[in-house]
C-alpha cells in the first residue's frame, strides 16, 4: 500500500490512479472529480491526528448503540459486521438522478414481475419468461400465489451495485424478500455528522430523513384500508437473526413495536397482538424474516417469525405484510437474464440501469455463449438469492472446471453464469493513512404512490481487493456513509419532527406484548434469587473460612438452606455433616461459577443477562450495561481467577453490590407501569417463597434457636441493623422470626412482599366480567390474611410447628401464583408445533 | 357406481390443546369419470372459524381455527360420489411423442403439465430411477403399453409390506429396499417418470375393498390410498395405479393431486399446548346400494 500521509501531518489524497478500475474520485489525469472537488479541497485544512481521533469517535458511536443492542453474549459475533469509515463516497446530482430513475423502472419492473408470477403469469404464458423461473425453482411457493391482489407488493427494496472499468454501475442483485441494510445506512449517517470535522461538511449533502418519511407514509397507506390510525408491527426473526440489532433500531427510529411470531396470533379473521390488557388487532406487519416460515400451517416449518393461519388473514385482506410474502422470488439471479426483454414487453423501453451480464444455462443459445467464455466467467445457482454460493471459473483447476460442466449439462436450467467486475476505487482512511479500497453499495427504495423513492445515499461497503465481493450486507470489511449532493441547498427533516406539534398527556406508553411481560416477570425472579443464593453463600463462607468452622453451630443450618434451595447437593447436609466440610470446602467454588447448576447462582446471574439482553428495549441503557457488566465480571472463567474460597467470597461480596446497583437502577429508571410491574411480581413471589423456605430450613435443623442461628438469619435476611436498634444484642426467636415474616415495615419480611403483590394484583388488566376476585387475587389475599394473622404465641412456640405449617403454605401459594399469573397473561403464547399428519399412511 | 365415504380422524391430547389451526384435504374432486354427489365435514367441537378455499392445485381445502383450544378433536368427512368408467384407450401416441410434448410445452395443457416434471419435496429425480425406467421405453412403443410395461415390473420388483417403511421413509430407500405401500410406490414411480422427463402427479383418494369371499364387509376398515397420474399428451392425464398394478376405472376414489403426499396430506396442522397427541383413522368406502336404506343420502351438501 502506498503511503500518502503520515501522522502529525495534513491529511492528503492519493494523486496516483489505479489502472485497471475506475476510480471514484479521481480522474485518469488524478484531478479530482466534480462532485468530489469540494471535499478534496477543504481536506489540506485537516490534521492526520484530527481525523484518526474522530474516525475513532465515529466508531465509538457506532459501538454505544452496540452496547445498547448488542445482544451476543459471547462478544464475538458483532451486531454490525464491519468498521466505520469516516471517508466518505460521494456523488454528483447529475449522475444520481440518472441512477436513481434507473432504480425506480427496476423496482416497478420487478414488483410487477412478482405479482403476475404469482398471479396471472402472463410473461410465462408469451414466453418472456421460461416456465423453470417458478416450476423448477423451490424459492417458488405455491401458498403465495393469489395474495399479490394490491397495486403494489414491493414496499422496501434494494439493489446491489458496483462500477465497472467503463464507469458504469450495474446492478448486481435486487433484493426485496426483507431487505437489509437500510438502518445501517442512517446510523452510519448519524454517526459520521457528529463526527465528521466541521471544516468537511457539505451542506449539499441530501438528508435520509425524506426516505424514512416516504416509507412511514406508505406504510400508514397500506393500513388505513383497515383502519383510519392502522397499528403498524415490525416482526423480527428474534435476538439470535445475525440482523436484529437493524431490526431494534429500525423499529424505534420508525416508532413501530418490534414483535416477534409469538407475539401475534391470528384469531377468526384477523391479526392479534398479544399485549398484557388483551389481544391488539394489527393492521400493516413489516416482515423481517424469511418469507418461506412466515405461515408454519401452510407452509410448515417453526421459524421464530412464523405466524400460523397468517396466509388466510392476508389472502382475505384483513392485514397488509410489507413485502407482501413471495417478493423473494426475484431475488434469484435468473430474472437478470430476462429483464432487458421484460422491460421491452411490459414498457417498450430499454432497461435504463444495466444488470452485471447474466446469462441462464436452461436456454439453448445462452449455454452456447456461456461455453464460448466458460474461463471468463462466475457461476451461480439460478434459483437461489445470489450471494450464495458461486463459483469462479477462472480460479478452478482443469479438472475442477471439468466436473462443473458435467453438473451444468446435466441439468442445465438449475444454473446462471454472469461476467465479474472489477469494482471500482474508493480512498479508504486507513491505520492513519488514505488508501484505495473497492466498494460496493446498497441502494434503497420505497413504494410511494404508484412509484419508488430511492433513498438519496446507502450502504457502502468497502474490501481491500476489487474481486468479486460476496453480495450479502455482511461482507466487505468497512462500510461508508454515501453523500448524495444536491443541486442546491437541502431543508433539514427529521423524523424525530413534529416537534412543535402539542401532544395529549399521557400516562402509559405503547402496547405492551406479553412476551416481554413473560421475560420480565422471570428477569424479576432470577435477580432475586441470585441476590438471595448471593447472602446464603456469604455466610456460609465467611463461616467455613473461619478457623472455628467445625463449632459453628449455625453452619448445619446454612447448608442445608443451599442444599435445600438446590445450590450444593443435598448430600452435603446430612448430619454427620462435619465429615463432609472438607469436600464442601474444596466443591463449593466449582458449584458456585457453574453454570450448569440449573438451580445456581451463576445460572440465575446468566439467566438474568440473558433476559435483559432480549427486552432492553423495556429498561433504561443504563441498567441494561450494569446488568451486562455484573454478568461479565461474574461469569468469565472464574475457575481460573479463584484460588480459593476467599477470593469466592471476594466475588460474592462484589455481586452483592453489583445486584443492589442493578436493583436499585431498576427501582429508580423504571416507570411504575405493566413492566415494572411484572418484573417486581417475579421478584416478589421469589422473595416470599425463599424466605420462607429458608425458614423452614432453619426449622428443620433446630428445634430450639441459639443465638448463632438468630443471628445467621438475620445476617442472610439482611435486618442486623434494624434488630440492634430496635431490640440491642437481646437475640430473641420470636423478635427475630416477626422480621424475617409478619413486620410490614421490614422490606424483607414475607408479608411485605405479600401485601405488594396483593397490589400488583389489583393493578394488572382484568377482564372484569366478574364481579367477584380472580384466582391470582384469591390465593394472594389468602397469604396476606395466613401472614397477618400470625400471632406471639405462633411466633414464640418452640418448635415452631404452626408457623412452619404457613411457611409451608406460603412456598405453595407462591408457586400457585406463579402459575396463574402466566397461564392468564404471559404464556397463551407457546411454539407452535406441527400434527404429524403423516402418522396416518394411506394404505 | 356410486359410493358413500366416511372419513374419520381422531386427536386427543392428554393436556388440552390451547390454540389450533388446521387443514383438510377431505373433500373429493370432481373429474371427467367422478362427481360430487354430496360432501359434507363434521368437526368436533365446533370451530371458531372455518373456510374452504382451493389451494394451487384445485384441490378442495377446509380450513379451521380453534381459538379455545380442545382436549378431543374429531374430522368426520363424509362424502358420495359417482364414478363412471373411464374411457378407455385402445390406441396412444409413442412416448417420443409424449415426451417431446411436454418438454417444448407449446400447448396450454403441457405448459400446466411441466410443472409436474421437476423435483418436489419427496419426489426427487435421479440416473438411478432413469435407468431403472428406460428398460420399458423402447422405440416408438405407445406410452400406454410402456406404462402396463412399468406397472408389470414394478409389481414384480416391489413388494408389498406395511412394515418396512414410515410415512417419512426417502423415495431413495424404498427404491433400495424394494418394499413399501402405496404411497411409496406412488412417490417412487411419480420420481421414476419424472427422472425420465415425464409428468407425474400425486393422487390421494380411496379404493374400495372387496370383503374375502364368504364374509361380511368391516365398516371402517378400510384406508386411504394413494397412486399417481401421467401426463400422455393427447390423451391428458392417465391414472395407474402401482400398488395393485392397474389402470383405475370405478374402484379408485380421486380426493386431492399435487405434486406429492406433502400437498395433499389428509390432515394438516399446527397447534400451541397440548402433549403427545394421539392420533386415529378409520376410513369405510362404501357402494350405496349396499348400505342399509335408513343411511343413505343424508350427507346433505354444504
Amino acid at each position: 500500500m502506498t503511503v500518502y500521509a503520515a501522522p502529525g501531518q495534513y491529511l492528503r489524497v492519493p494523486h496516483t490512479v489505479p489502472t485497471l478500475v475506475y476510480h471514484e474520485m479521481l480522474d485518469r489525469l488524478g484531478n479530482p472529480r466534480p462532485a468530489w472537488k469540494s471535499f478534496v479541497e477543504r481536506i489540506p485544512n485537516v490534521t492526520v491526528t484530527d481525523f484518526a481521533h474522530r474516525a475513532q469517535q465515529a466508531e465509538q458511536l457506532l459501538d454505544e448503540n452496540g452496547v445498547t443492542f448488542n445482544i451476543f453474549h459471547d462478544g464475538q459475533q458483532s451486531q454490525r459486521p464491519w468498521s466505520l469509515d469516516l471517508f466518505p463516497f460521494i456523488i454528483g446530482a447529475n449522475e444520481w438522478d440518472n441512477l436513481a430513475g434507473g432504480l425506480r423502472q427496476r423496482a416497478r419492473l420487478l414488483d410487477r414481475v412478482v405479482r403476475d408470477c404469482y398471479g396471472p403469469r402472463e410473461l410465462i404464458q408469451n414466453g418472456v419468461l421460461p416456465p423453470e423461473v417458478l416450476f423448477a425453482n423451490p424459492g417458488f411457493l405455491r401458498p403465495f400465489v393469489g395474495i399479490h391482489q394490491g397495486p403494489q407488493s414491493i414496499t422496501l427494496f434494494a439493489t446491489e451495485l458496483a462500477r465497472g472499468p467503463d464507469g458504469g454501475w450495474r446492478a448486481m442483485a435486487d433484493r426485496a424478500e426483507a431487505p437489509a441494510g437500510a438502518a445501517f445506512a442512517l446510523e452510519n449517517r448519524i454517526a459520521v455528522s457528529r463526527a465528521m470535522p466541521p471544516s468537511l461538511h457539505d451542506p449539499l449533502v441530501r438528508r435520509l430523513a425524506p426516505f424514512f418519511l416516504a416509507l412511514q407514509n406508505r406504510l400508514k397507506a397500506l393500513g388505513q384500508k383497515l383502519s383510519e390510525n392502522p397499528r403498524i408491527v415490525l416482526l423480527s426473526p428474534g435476538a439470535k437473526y445475525p440482523y436484529y440489532f437493524e431490526d431494534v433500531y429500525l423499529a424505534r427510529y420508525l416508532g413501530y413495536t418490534l414483535v416477534e411470531g409469538a407475539d401475534l396470533a391470528v384469531r377468526d379473521d384477523r391479526v392479534f397482538l398479544k399485549t398484557l390488557a388483551g389481544l391488539v388487532p394489527i393492521d400493516v406487519i413489516i416482515s423481517r424474516g424469511v418469507e418461506r416460515g412466515i405461515d408454519p400451517l401452510e407452509l410448515g416449518g417453526g421459524e421464530p417469525h412464523g405466524i400460523p393461519g397468517l396466509l388466510k388473514v392476508i389472502r382475505e385482506g384483513k392485514v397488509a405484510v410489507a413485502n407482501v410474502p413471495g417478493c423473494g422470488l426475484i431475488e434469484s439471479p435468473i430474472f437478470m437474464a430476462f429483464l432487458p426483454q421484460i422491460c421491452q414487453y411490459w414498457l417498450g423501453e430499454d432497461l435504463q440501469l444495466k444488470s452485471i451480464p447474466t446469462w441462464w444455462c436452461g436456454d439453448q443459445g445462452q449455454l452456447k455463449e456461456v461455453m464460448g467464455r466458460f474461463t471468463e466467467l462466475v457461476i451461480k445457482p439460478a434459483f437461489q438469492a445470489s450471494g450464495g454460493e458461486e463459483v469462479i471459473v477462472s480460479r478452478l483447476d482443469p479438472e475442477g472446471r471439468r466436473e462443473l460442466i458435467d453438473q451444468i449439462t446435466a441439468h442445465p436450467y438449475k444454473y446462471v453464469a454472469q461476467e465479474l467486475i472489477a469494482r471500482s476505487a474508493v480512498p479508504v482512511f486507513r491505520n492513519g493513512e488514505v488508501q484505495n479500497g473497492h466498494a460496493a453499495i446498497r441502494t434503497f427504495l420505497t413504494a410511494n404512490q404508484d412509484d419508488y423513492d430511492v433513498m438519496p445515499g446507502g450502504l457502502v461497503r468497502v474490501a481491500p481487493t476489487p474481486d468479486p465481493m460476496v453480495l450479502s450486507i455482511s461482507a466487505g470489511d468497512s462500510s461508508k456513509d454515501l453523500w448524495v449532493l444536491a443541486e442546491s441547498l437541502v431543508k433539514p427533516v427529521s423524523l424525530l419532527g413534529d416537534i412543535d406539534k402539542p401532544v395529549v398527556l399521557r400516562r402509559t406508553s405503547a402496547i405492551f406484548p406479553s412476551r416481554v411481560a413473560d421475560d420480565l416477570f422471570w428477569f424479576g425472579q432470577s435477580l432475586d434469587r441470585a441476590d438471595f443464593l448471593c447472602r446464603l453463600l456469604r455466610a456460609v463462607i465467611e463461616r467455613l473460612t473461619a478457623e472455628s468452622a467445625s463449632d459453628a453451630p449455625e453452619l448445619p443450618w446454612l447448608i442445608r438452606a443451599l442444599a435445600d434451595q438446590g445450590q450444593v447437593e443435598p448430600g452435603f447436609a446430612i448430619e454427620s455433616f462435619l465429615v463432609q466440610l472438607p469436600t464442601l470446602t474444596d466443591e463449593l467454588p466449582r458449584m458456585i461459577s457453574n453454570v450448569e447448576e440449573s438451580r445456581g447462582v451463576a445460572a440465575a446471574i446468566s439467566e438474568m443477562d440473558r433476559l435483559a439482553s432480549l427486552e432492553r428495549l423495556w429498561m433504561s441503557p443504563d441498567t441494561f450495561r450494569k446488568v451486562r457488566e455484573t454478568a461479565l465480571a461474574f461469569l468469565e472463567s472464574p475457575e481460573t481467577r479463584w484460588t480459593g474460597l476467599v477470593d469466592v467470597l471476594e466475588a460474592i461480596n462484589q455481586l452483592i453490590l453489583d445486584l443492589a446497583a442493578v436493583s436499585g437502577l431498576l427501582h429508580d429508571g423504571m416507570v411504575r407501569g405493566p413492566a415494572w410491574r411484572l418484573l417486581d411480581m417475579g421478584r416478589r413471589i421469589e422473595r416470599a417463597r425463599n424466605t420462607a423456605s429458608m425458614l423452614r430450613s432453619v426449622m428443620s435443623v433446630n428445634a430450639t434457636f441459639e443465638r448463632p442461628v438468630l443471628k445467621s438469619l438475620l445476617e442472610v435476611i439482611d435486618c442486623r441493623m434494624t434488630y440492634r436498634a430496635r431490640y440491642f444484642d437481646n437475640l430473641q426467636q420470636n423478635a427475630v422470626l416477626d422480621l424475617c415474616i409478619s413486620d410490614e415495615t421490614s422490606p424483607r419480611s414475607i408479608v411485605s412482599q405479600l401485601v405488594a403483590l396483593s397490589d400488583h394484583v389489583d393493578a394488572l388488566p382484568n377482564d372484569g366480567q366478574s364481579v367477584l376476585r380472580n384466582e391470582e387475587k384469591r390465593i394472594v389475599m389468602m397469604a396476606v390474611h395466613a401472614v397477618r394473622m400470625v400471632s406471639p404465641e405462633n411466633l414464640e412456640q418452640v418448635p415452631a410447628t404452626a408457623l412452619q405449617q404457613i411457611l409451608l403454605d406460603v412456598e405453595k401459594d407462591m408457586s400457585t401464583l406463579s402459575h396463574v399469573i402466566t397461564r392468564k397473561y404471559l404464556l397463551h403464547s407457546g411454539i407452535p408445533r406441527q400434527i404429524t399428519s403423516g402418522l396416518e399412511l394411506p394404505q | 357406481m356410486k359410493y358413500r365415504i366416511v372419513h374419520k380422524t381422531s386427536y386427543s391430547s392428554a393436556d388440552p390443546v390451547s390454540v389450533g389451526h388446521n387443514e383438510a384435504w377431505l373433500t373429493p374432486r370432481c373429474t371427467q369419470s367422478q362427481s360430487v354427489l354430496a360432501h359434507r365435514i363434521d368437526i368436533e367441537p365446533q370451530p371458531s372459524t372455518r373456510v374452504v378455499l382451493n389451494d394451487y392445485f384445485g384441490n378442495t381445502v377446509t380450513q379451521f381455527l380453534f381459538n379455545q383450544g380442545y382436549s378431543k378433536l374429531l374430522i368426520s368427512a363424509i362424502n358420495e360420489v359417482e364414478i363412471v368408467t373411464p374411457a378407455k384407450w385402445v390406441t396412444s401416441p409413442p412416448w417420443e411423442v409424449v415426451l417431446a410434448d411436454v418438454q417444448a410445452h407449446y400447448s396450454h395443457e403441457a405448459l400446466q403439465a411441466f410443472e409436474f416434471t421437476f423435483d418436489s419435496p419427496r419426489c426427487r429425480r435421479s440416473t438411478a430411477f432413469a435407468d431403472y425406467g428406460a428398460s420399458s421405453f423402447h422405440p416408438d412403443r405407445p406410452i400406454l403399453e410402456v406404462l402396463a410395461d412399468l406397472l408389470e415390473r414394478f409389481f414384480v420388483d416391489f413388494k408389498y409390506d406395511s412394515t418396512a417403511t414410515t410415512v417419512s421413509t426417502p423415495v431413495e430407500q424404498v427404491f433400495r429396499q424394494r418394499r413399501g405401500v402405496c404411497q411409496d410406490f406412488a412417490h417412487l414411480l411419480i420420481s421414476i417418470l419424472r427422472s425420465l422427463g415425464f409428468a407425474a402427479r400425486y393422487v390421494s383418494g380411496y379404493l374400495r375393498t372387496l370383503p374375502p369371499p364368504g364374509k361380511p364387509r368391516l365398516v371402517g376398515a378400510d384406508a386411504s390410498h394413494a397412486w399417481l397420474s401421467v401426463y400422455c399428451g393427447p390423451l391428458g392425464w392417465i391414472d395407474i395405479d402401482p400398488t395393485n398394478k392397474q389402470f383405475p376405472t370405478t374402484d379408485h376414489l380421486t380426493i386431492a393431486w399435487g405434486r406429492d403426499y406433502t400437498d395433499v396430506a389428509p390432515v394438516k396442522g399446527v397447534y400451541i399446548g397440548g402433549s403427545s397427541p394421539q392420533l386415529s383413522v378409520s376410513v369405510d368406502v362404501c357402494p350405496i346400494n349396499e348400505l342399509p336404506a335408513a343411511e343413505s343420502l343424508d350427507a346433505s351438501a354444504t
